[in-house]
């Protein structure tokens, strides 16, 4: 009774900030945890059977087999090595260049100009896979892009980009950066323009310079994000932008060894078969991968700084 | 601007040097990524066989409003589709707003019982999803939302992800203090949310306005699968509508079912330029407009200091 | 108060919180029901839920009201059409299908939907019995062999429409630059034997493509193939039903070692392996050769889409195979309500000339005129209600157009009966015991398939590297399996 009691109380006392997170509370029921009852289907041999319920019910369990093919030959380990590699890349320069670019754009003295590149950064973001793989093509096409034809007129003998590997990992880091970098920033550059000004004047007021107040103001102020951002890349670590790796390296297959990742390797692998039951499980497996590893993380950064965490 | 300049006078301000280095680094790339979209514009202009012929070319030897012309003869369609996308936009970001900030803002209180819970439970759903098929049957056979603009609308609304910067935010920004104080001063916590912290959080709230903005203007996949009504379909799911069957056609071209009359119908490349142009140049147009707001906002959090 | 206490409340919150919502919704849903129940039980008529490929069309809403009218005298049902445009349809039915949504008549062939993957998934009717009842006029118009070769495990599952049968291999020319450089296309049937021809336009014309390949071409070899595109196939007069793997014939073997010396030799462009299609250098005449299917007027049609003469020779016969019957059909959705009434419905729809061009045409007077009893002319209304006519049933009901040879669809069905069948006309495989080696096979044989098939590597060192890596990916235990299937099938069919 007591318990019970106790427990009332507590929903009492917390009911305002209850009734804060109602909506959208509900809002993840209907569109995130109803709906993920359905990932039983990963366990099925899916066959359609009147209504979505009696076709789950009716189909086949067929336990782990709808798995078996992301780890079947040694594609899984250049899937995996490739989906991760890039990621961390990704994930790391991504990091350090959207803090130094948010750096820059709040440092720059002239603030409408400031504005205008910040304007003219977030472009790409506008560009879906398929026409931002064109214009690459109309860098990297071997008669008619501009790559090979300055390269020509410099006297180097042209390059089949789309069938030499070695080149890629550089150009698909550069092509995701040019991306999403605008974007990046702009999260950063709100929270630099949201430091307490007063912590700049006090520095001042000791001598300390720009260099300086960056060091130890702005990054230290800046850490709780730059974690957080991390740690919720990092969950999603096993998904690749399937655009980035498909449409801009135009399906190459001379460059599958560098190219092929998780996302690309489920796609072209259940063209033939479309056996939703398979991709499913495929993307039950890349979360559940990027969850264990966030929860890892997420304990190491509690470890160090409780109010960094996640939760 | 006259405040802006004041606001950020300092005793250290950057060296002339480095601010020229700033400038460069800045302008490059933005540059980068504006180039294109100059381009798009200009081969959304370029004469079609030209294009086949010359490839990409920033000058093309000949000019063409062709691709301008077959997306106007859909004529009142195009401007539906505008009129669908912002309302979209508009309604949707606003309802973004309120349903992110309050959840953000309550699990960013120390003193909330539940917090742990609930930054779980929404952190759990950026992971995990249940994939097609179940939410579209939630979406229309739970909320009945097919052929509805609200199928444009709620499937965005909320977004865990979102949440978490805004938590963030509001956990770095907003000084415990502040929440006491109101809290002497007898005001409720919805009071104090929209009273104290709303104010001061405007540079987190301007930010996830701006990506939800984005993310509606942006969002052509929620159409594909709820809308088949073509008077509510909004702009980029028509040009994705193109893009995509294009590309299907292109993919196919070696079918003799599919045969060549079926290609022919398909807008030829030029008028996909012209596409993106109008599907992305308002936007475009009014980001810097949007951006004086954001960063009268900013300015303002500032000041209330 | 211990956490688990504390959990299990707030899911008890959750749980009431989504039980209110079920609940809500779930009224909702009752009222709906009965609304649609009534609709269809008091003779009124029953209206059929229509879901074809395609732009969308702004007076399709029109059209269908007409449609409605027509077939509401003689069937006593009206017509609801949905489109859904090419690059969309494959997922939107698949996500409609998959939810149990009720449609009634759908589009589906083997390279949109497709037919045989989702027949065996139980999305479709089978419509054996009812072609047998209601559809007897679609058994008449029909050549058999597209019964035939559209069964999939014994049941036939969708009508398919009436069209060319079989498909036949060309080499299509320029005409224009086949002339100029006083070229004649007699004699030429194999790859090889193009090479003359080829070496003389190179040495001609720089600046014209000889042989214009993109990433979809295979040269042709006389196998019939399980799977599209996947490296599985049977010798075309093979007696003793072998499956092998098309990469170990001597004839694929011979094919790509002519394609990577005309590589060498640069006959083809330089990007074929990634080059998504050939539209580009189709507009711009600046070929000489290709690999096409043909049809009856295939050349006239050609020419017109081009602008400038395009001739063609042989280099196979013209068989029958599985691809060439489902190239377009319609199937009725294992969930509709009411089966009989749209087998009835397509069963007018493939036989009856004023239904089947309105639906293609749209309303007489209003987007076409009749010129006489076979030919019609659009009108400027046309461009709202422009629609994939191969898509929707007998194509040879459609309406001449003004350019038309007058006997277009006579010769249509000499061709047709000329056809001869493929060896695996009629057996479909199905891969769902062996999905997941697919799915690794698929993905081992892309990485080398493109670059081997258009030349642009040398077969000698490729095409071992490809074997091993698709055997070890599993390829044995698929072939062993499409054996067995094989053979059981041979057995089922006295073949």
């Amino acid at each position: 009774m007591n318990a019970i009691r106790r427990y009332v109380k507590d929903l009492n006392r917390n009911k305002a900030l209850l009734l804060m997170v109602l909506p959208a509370s509900l809002w993840f029921i209907c569109f995130s945890y109803l709906p993920m009852l359905g990932t039983i289907i990963s366990f099925k041999e899916y066959r359609f059977n009147g209504n979505f319920l009696s076709s789950i019910i009716n189909s086949k369990w067929v336990g782990l087999d709808n798995f078996k093919f992301l780890f079947k030959t040694d594609d899984a380990y250049i899937i995996t090595r490739n989906t991760i590699l890039y990621n961390s890349v990704f994930i790391f320069i991504g990091l350090v260049l959207a803090v130094a670019m948010a750096i820059v754009l709040s440092e720059i003295a002239n603030k409408r100009l400031a504005k205008w590149f910040q304007t003219g950064m977030f472009m790409p973001y506008f560009l879906s896979w398929v026409i931002v793989s064109y214009f690459v093509y109309s860098f990297l096409s071997f008669d008619r892009g501009m790559v090979n034809k300055i390269a020509v007129a410099f006297g180097a003998d042209p390059v089949q980009w789309y069938s030499e590997p070695k080149f890629w990992p550089l150009i698909i880091v550069i092509v995701f950066l040019w991306k999403s970098l605008g974007y990046n920033s702009v999260i950063y550059l709100a929270a630099i323009l949201g430091i307490d000004k007063s912590l700049y004047e006090a520095a001042m007021i000791d001598g300390a310079n720009k260099w300086q107040q960056i060091r130890n103001i702005t990054l230290p102020m800046l850490a709780p994000l730059m974690t957080i951002l991390t740690l919720l890349a990092i969950g999603r670590i096993f998904y690749a932008d399937f655009g980035l790796f498909y449409q801009v390296t135009r399906d190459s297959g001379t460059l599958y060894s560098v190219t092929n990742v998780i996302d690309t390797y489920v796609y072209r692998g259940l063209k033939t078969t479309g056996e939703i039951g398979m991709s499913t499980a495929a993307g039950l497996y890349q979360s559940f991968v990027g969850f264990v590893l966030v929860i890892t993380s997420n304990y190491v950064v509690r470890r160090f700084n409780k109010d960094n965490a996640l939760f | 601007m006259a405040s802006v300049a004041t606001k950020s006078r300092d005793f250290h301000r950057l060296s002339p040097v480095w601010n020229v280095v700033f400038n460069l680094i800045a302008g490059l790339f933005s540059l980068a990524c504006v180039f294109p979209f100059l381009f798009v514009t200009i081969l959304s202009f370029t004469d079609e066989k030209t294009l086949k012929r010359d490839g990409y070319s920033l000058f093309p030897k000949k000019w063409s409003v062709d691709a301008y012309d077959y997306i106007f003869k859909a004529g009142d369609q195009l401007l539906r589709s505008y009129g669908v996308t912002i309302f979209v936009t508009v309604v949707g970001t606003a309802l973004s707003l309120v349903f992110i900030s309050l959840f953000a803002y309550a699990i960013s209180r120390k003193g909330f019982k539940y917090r742990t819970f609930f930054s779980f439970f929404a952190f759990f759903t950026m992971l995990f999803n249940g994939g097609l098929v179940p939410t579209y049957i939630v979406t229309t056979k739970l909320l009945h939302l097919q052929n509805s603009v609200w199928a444009l609308v709620l499937p965005l609304t909320v977004n865990a992800f979102y949440i978490m910067i805004m938590r963030t935010f509001f956990s770095t920004m907003i000084p415990d203090a502040i929440i006491e104080s109101g809290k002497i001063d007898g005001a409720g916590e919805f009071g104090i949310f929209f009273r104290l912290i709303v104010p001061l959080a405007l540079p987190g709230l301007a930010t996830i306005a701006l990506f939800s903005t984005l993310g509606y203007w942006n969002d052509w996949f929620n159409a594909l699968l709820y809308i088949e009504d073509p008077s509510i379909v909004p702009l980029q799911a028509m040009l994705m509508r193109i893009e995509n069957s294009m590309q299907f056609i292109l993919q196919n071209t070696n079918n003799p079912s599919l045969g060549v009359g079926v290609l022919q119908s398909m807008p030829q490349d030029t008028s996909r330029m012209a596409m993106v142009v109008l599907a992305t140049g308002p936007i475009v147009l009014a980001y810097p407009f949007f951006q004086r707001y954001f960063i009268q906002g900013l300015t303002v959090g500032a000041v209330k200091e | 108060m211990s956490s688990t206490r504390k959990k299990l409340s707030l899911g008890l919150t959750s749980v009431l919180a989504v039980s209110l919502v079920l609940s809500a919704c779930g009224s909702n849903n009752a009222s709906k029901n009965t609304e649609s129940g009534n609709a269809g039980g008091n003779g009124a008529p029953v209206e059929l839920s229509w879901y074809t490929i395609g732009t969308p069309q702004k007076d399709v809403d029109k059209v269908m009201q007409e449609v409605s009218k027509y077939t509401k005298d003689k069937l006593g049902v009206t017509v609801k059409m949905t489109m859904i445009d090419w690059g969309d349809y494959n997922q939107k039915m698949q996500v409609l299908t998959a939810s149990g949504a009720s449609m009634d008549i759908m589009f589906t062939a083997s390279w949109a939907f497709d037919y045989v993957q989702n027949a065996r998934k139980g999305a479709f009717a089978p419509i054996d019995d009812l072609l047998d009842k209601y559809g007897q006029g679609i058994k008449q118009v029909l050549d058999p062999a597209f019964l035939e070769g559209s069964k999939v495990d014994g049941k036939n599952y969708g009508v398919p429409a009436n069209k060319e049968l079989p498909a036949q291999e060309v080499w299509r020319f320029n005409k224009n630059i086949l002339d100029e450089n006083k070229l004649s296309m007699d004699g030429v049937r194999s790859l090889e034997s193009l090479e003359p021809l080829l070496k003389t336009i190179k040495q001609n014309d720089p600046n014209i493509i000889p042989l214009q390949v993109d990433k979809t071409f295979m040269p042709y070899t006389p196998y019939d193939y399980l799977i599209e595109k996947f490296p599985l196939a049977v010798k075309l007069d093979d007696k003793d039903y072998k499956v092998v793997n098309i990469l170990e014939t001597p004839e694929m073997k011979q094919g790509l070692e002519t394609m990577h010396k005309y590589y060498a030799a640069g006959y083809l462009p330089t990007e074929a392996a990634t080059l998504e299609s050939s539209t580009d250098i189709q507009a711009t005449g600046q070929w000489f050769a290709d690999k096409a299917t043909t049809q009856p007027f295939a050349n006239n049609v050609w020419s017109t889409s081009y602008g400038y003469p395009v001739v063609s020779t042989p280099q196979s016969d013209a068989l029958i195979y599985n691809l060439s019957v489902m190239g377009s059909m319609q199937a009725i959705s294992a969930n509709s309500k009411h089966k009989e009434k749209a087998m009835e419905f397509l069963n007018l729809l493939n036989t009856d000339p004023v239904l089947r061009n309105m639906v293609d045409s749209g309303i007489e007077g209003t987007h076409f005129k009749k010129i006489d009893a076979t030919h019609m002319e659009n009108l400027p209304e046309s461009k709202n209600y422009d629609m994939p006519t191969f898509s929707l049933g007998n194509v040879l009901l459609t309406y001449l157009n003004p350019g038309d040879p007058d006997n277009k669809w006579e010769e249509f069905k000499k061709y047709n009966d000329a056809g001869k069948p493929a060896i695996l006309l009629g057996f479909n495989f199905d891969p769902s015991k062996v999905s997941s080696e697919i799915a690794a096979v698929q993905n081992a044989k892309e990485a080398f398939w493109a670059p081997l098939m258009t030349g642009t590597v040398d077969p000698d060192q490729y095409l071992p590297k490809a074997i091993e890596k698709m055997k070890a990916a599993g390829l044995d235990k698929i072939m062993a399996e499409a054996q067995s299937q094989l053979d059981a099938w041979r057995a089922a069919n006295n073949k």
